[in-house]
């Protein structure tokens, strides 16, 4: 420690308590505070809400010793939280070493807890006595209130620095503890609050994974408030996570494995969806980047459905292989048994061991092996068991096997047909028929009103203007200009689309952009957005709008574009993942030659960036399990040079959130 | 004149570096899929031998560099020869070895590909402009140093 900092620490803290042995405790605690990303991850949203888990994992780790049935936590009008616990308590009596309250040494002393020995928890989450005093260091006051053995103590703290002894306030008639802080506003940033939803999601996952336990969620700034209390618990969870989903089979399938210093609770249930959703806990800490338990699951799943598809004649063996059992005929990827798979795994076990400061990748060898080995012969048993089941879960897979294959052969087919006729109006009319079904939510852009205004901006026209939304899709784009246009027509290729967009526009008509129904000089404004990059020879159709366009009519237009050549071929695999028709990444320069070389003039363009959740984008159809994961990998290995010019952000929860560049162009026909 | 010039052997050498780099993306690139299909031992097999393929082809390119870059034939081993040798190769990439692909693909109608192909062009050129930049940083750094050198005994000092 430098001089100057315990000069500081000194005059900080009660003359009367400035001794030698308190330097120690401070310069610790100092540490903290200096780097505090060290101990919470981060001093962002995700750090702060990480000083409410510490407090809660406390009093969950107290309620799985078996001592503790509820907490109550509380966000309170002055942005303070609060968590209560009607545990045991923590200690009061003089710790034999430190010669204060064992209270005291838990929050003001790095790596100081009951969790160092085994026989007070069996399993914990904590950070192993780091927790209480990090929390406490980063809290600019800190109450700390204890019933236990019949009295009421209480204690105050600031920065982490003792403010006033523990002082017998009165007797009780209850037990528990309760901790009161308010985040530093030095360490975390000003602007930033505790989330009511974060907060409700969490303890919700946390009621979820321990069944006996009552949580109370109380926000005092909005008056919000919830009870969590799952009886049901992981099979419970997975039919909450899947109340929005179609679900194959009603009950979830749940597996249990129980070994001395192991518990594994798994539920899972597939969905007609296509996203693949395994929830993974080690301890109830979060393994969001998953680990050994989940490759465990994955391995045994991949196994266990192989060898019933196999056994029951489900697969085509191959001409001319005697058995099944060295065929080399179909097998079902690991990618279609994990497609619309809903599954939740919790494992309590003694020694975790995690990868990297935030625990989200777990590392014990065994815990594959042992998964891998009971979830194959338990699920292999429930599937031999229910018939029905097993039908569902496996010719789904099967199905999906058969589809990926079958999809591959019909787009080499259409790549040799494209060749004359430039389009396949079928591909297109099939890939956003399906689509419309939830086509607003499936992306932020599409209805994100400021984005819509951006294009609206550009309208130079003042006299009710004839406008055409080409390839319109829902028609918001064209309805974002009502009451500053005259008639709206729209035009699109799919009949889904068309039936949309028909409640917004005047007049829509089917048709292709590469060969537009109208006259020439038809309109006075022509709209359109994100839609020239999936179009093979895009001068073609944008020649058409210029041709149906009055002379002197504006052509307003908006596209996504890379931030520049650094990461447009990072984005071009992105997009082409997400989506199979992508034909051009556009850059800005592209762009602006695509509408000038068609003859347009008098060229604008603004920009909006807009923040898209990734893992909404690609929940789809179109992209595959593989493509989603890889979109997921070249995120999480993004290039140097990417991150640089592109920016994007991966959640705790690993979601992840990219800034589009959105441009909005406007152009005309010369007069 | 090293000995390996104008031997079958040094044709060989380019060709056994040519096939251990693309080993070593390949298997990069199996490892992302197995992982992702739950199979870690698998991808760390993969990630084990990608790096040892790297150290093999770096092997390669201790004999290569005698004679010259496998690629351009230019002189490399000190920084500055390596950046030349490297805007070389960058420049070559964008100027025509892309262009080229990319109509070719286009010829053949796969446009998504043509337009992949362009998009590397580009990628290329921001490259190269990199590159350029980082050499003459290095060019200005040596002059003076030259210049520091050049200059009379004494002068300058005290």
């Amino acid at each position: 420690m430098t001089g100057s900092t315990l000069k500081q620490s000194a005059k900080q803290r009660p003359d009367s308590q400035y001794d030698a042995a308190s330097i120690t405790i401070l310069s610790g605690l100092e540490a903290v505070r200096q780097n505090p990303g060290m101990y919470i991850g981060s001093t962002d949203q995700a750090g702060l809400h990480q000083l409410v888990y510490e407090l809660v994992d406390n009093a969950i780790d107290e309620s799985h010793a078996g001592f503790c049935s509820q907490i109550k936590v509380v966000i309170e009008a002055d942005g303070s939280c609060s968590v209560e616990d009607d545990g045991r308590g923590i200690p009061v009596d003089i710790h034999p070493i430190e010669g204060c309250p064992a209270c005291e040494v838990v929050l003001t002393r790095l790596h100081a807890g009951g969790k160092f020995k085994q026989h007070s928890y069996q399993y914990t989450a904590g950070i192993h006595g780091v927790g209480l005093s990090c929390l406490n260091a980063l809290s600019d006051s800190l109450l700390l209130e204890i019933w236990r053995d019949g009295a009421y103590y209480r204690q105050a703290y600031a920065c982490g620095r003792v403010m006033e002894p523990l002082v017998k306030v009165g007797e009780a008639n209850k037990r528990g503890t309760c901790i009161t802080f308010h985040p530093d506003a030095r360490i975390f940033d000003e602007n930033l609050s505790f989330s009511y939803e974060i907060l409700a999601r969490r303890l919700r996952e946390l009621s979820f994974l321990h069944p006996g336990v009552r949580i109370c969620f109380d926000d005092r700034r909005s008056g919000e408030s919830e009870e969590f209390q799952y009886d049901t618990g992981i099979p419970g969870f997975i039919q909450h996570l899947n109340r929005a989903a179609t679900v194959l089979h009603p009950q979830p399938i749940a597996i249990h494995i129980h070994q001395p210093g192991l518990d594994v609770e798994i539920a899972m249930q597939w969905t007609a969806g296509y996203g693949e959703n395994i929830l993974s806990y080690v301890n109830s800490i979060n393994t969001v980047y998953g680990g050994t338990h989940v490759s465990g699951l994955k391995m045994a799943l991949i196994r266990a459905v192989n060898r019933y598809a196999t056994e029951t004649g489900l697969l085509q063996v191959e001409k001319g292989t005697p058995s099944a059992a060295h065929s080399t005929g179909e097998k079902i990827s690991a990618f279609d048994i994990l497609e619309g798979l809903t599954c939740v795994l919790s494992v309590q076990m003694a020694a975790p061991s995690f990868e990297g400061q935030t625990k989200t990748r777990v590392t014990n060898r065994e815990l594959k092996i042992i998964i891998d080995e009971a979830v194959n012969n338990e699920l292999l048993r429930v599937l031999r068991a229910d018939s029905r089941l097993a039908a569902q879960v496996v010719t789904r897979a099967l199905d999906a096997t058969r589809a990926r294959l079958a999809a591959r052969r019909a787009s080499e087919r259409i790549r040799i047909q494209r060749v004359d006729t430039g389009v396949s109006k079928e591909i297109y009319q099939k890939q956003f028929g399906i689509r419309s079904k939830n086509w607003h939510q499936s992306a932020v852009w599409i209805a994100n009103d400021e984005l819509l205004a951006e294009h609206v901006k550009h309208l130079g026209h003042d006299h009710y203007p004839k406008m055409l939304d080409v390839c319109c899709g829902s028609g918001v784009v064209g309805a974002s200009f009502k009451g500053k246009v005259g008639t709206m027509f729209g035009l699109d290729i799919t009949p889904e689309m068309i039936q949309l967009s028909r409640t917004r526009l005047d007049h829509v008509s089917q048709g292709t952009v590469y060969d537009l129904p109208f006259h020439d000089n038809a309109f006075d404004l022509v709209v359109n957005r994100e839609v020239l990059h999936l179009l093979p020879n895009p001068e073609r159709p944008v020649s058409e709008i210029f041709r149906v366009l009055k002379p002197g009519g504006q052509f307003i237009v908006g596209q996504i574009l890379p931030f520049g050549p650094e990461d447009a071929a990072w984005m071009y695999r992105v997009f082409k993942k997400k989506q199979p028709l992508i034909f051009n990444m556009f850059q800005e320069e592209d762009f602006r030659e695509l509408l000038l070389g068609a003859g347009f003039v008098d060229l604008k363009m603004s920009e909006y960036n807009l923040w898209e959740s990734i893992d909404v984008w690609i929940d789809t159809h179109e992209t595959t399990t593989l493509h989603r994961h890889e979109i997921r990998e070249l995120f999480y290995h993004a290039p140097q040079e990417v991150r640089e010019v592109h920016p994007f952000e991966i959640l705790p929860s690993g979601e992840i959130r990219d800034l589009w560049r959105w441009c909005v162009f406007s152009v005309r026909k010369p007069v | 004149m090293d000995e390996l010039h104008g031997l079958r052997t040094h044709e060989t050498l380019k060709q056994a570096f040519r096939a251990e780099a693309g080993t070593v993306l390949r298997y990069l690139y199996f490892a992302r899929i197995a992982d992702i299909e739950g199979f870690p031992d698998r991808a760390q097999l993969f990630r084990d031998l990608a790096e040892s393929g790297v150290c093999n082809a770096h092997g390669h390119l201790d004999f290569l560099k005698r004679i010259g870059d496998p690629d351009t034939d230019l002189p490399i081993g000190e920084t500055d020869q390596n950046l030349i040798a490297a805007i070389s190769s960058t420049t070559l990439e964008h100027t025509e070895l892309y262009p080229l692909l990319a109509q070719t693909a286009s010829s053949e109608g796969l446009l998504d590909i043509a337009n992949w192909f362009e998009t590397m062009a580009k990628t290329k050129k921001a490259h190269e402009e990199k590159l350029k930049k980082s050499l003459a940083l290095l060019d200005l750094a040596l002059q003076n140093e030259k210049a520091l050198a050049s200059e009379p005994a004494g002068a300058g000092r005290s």
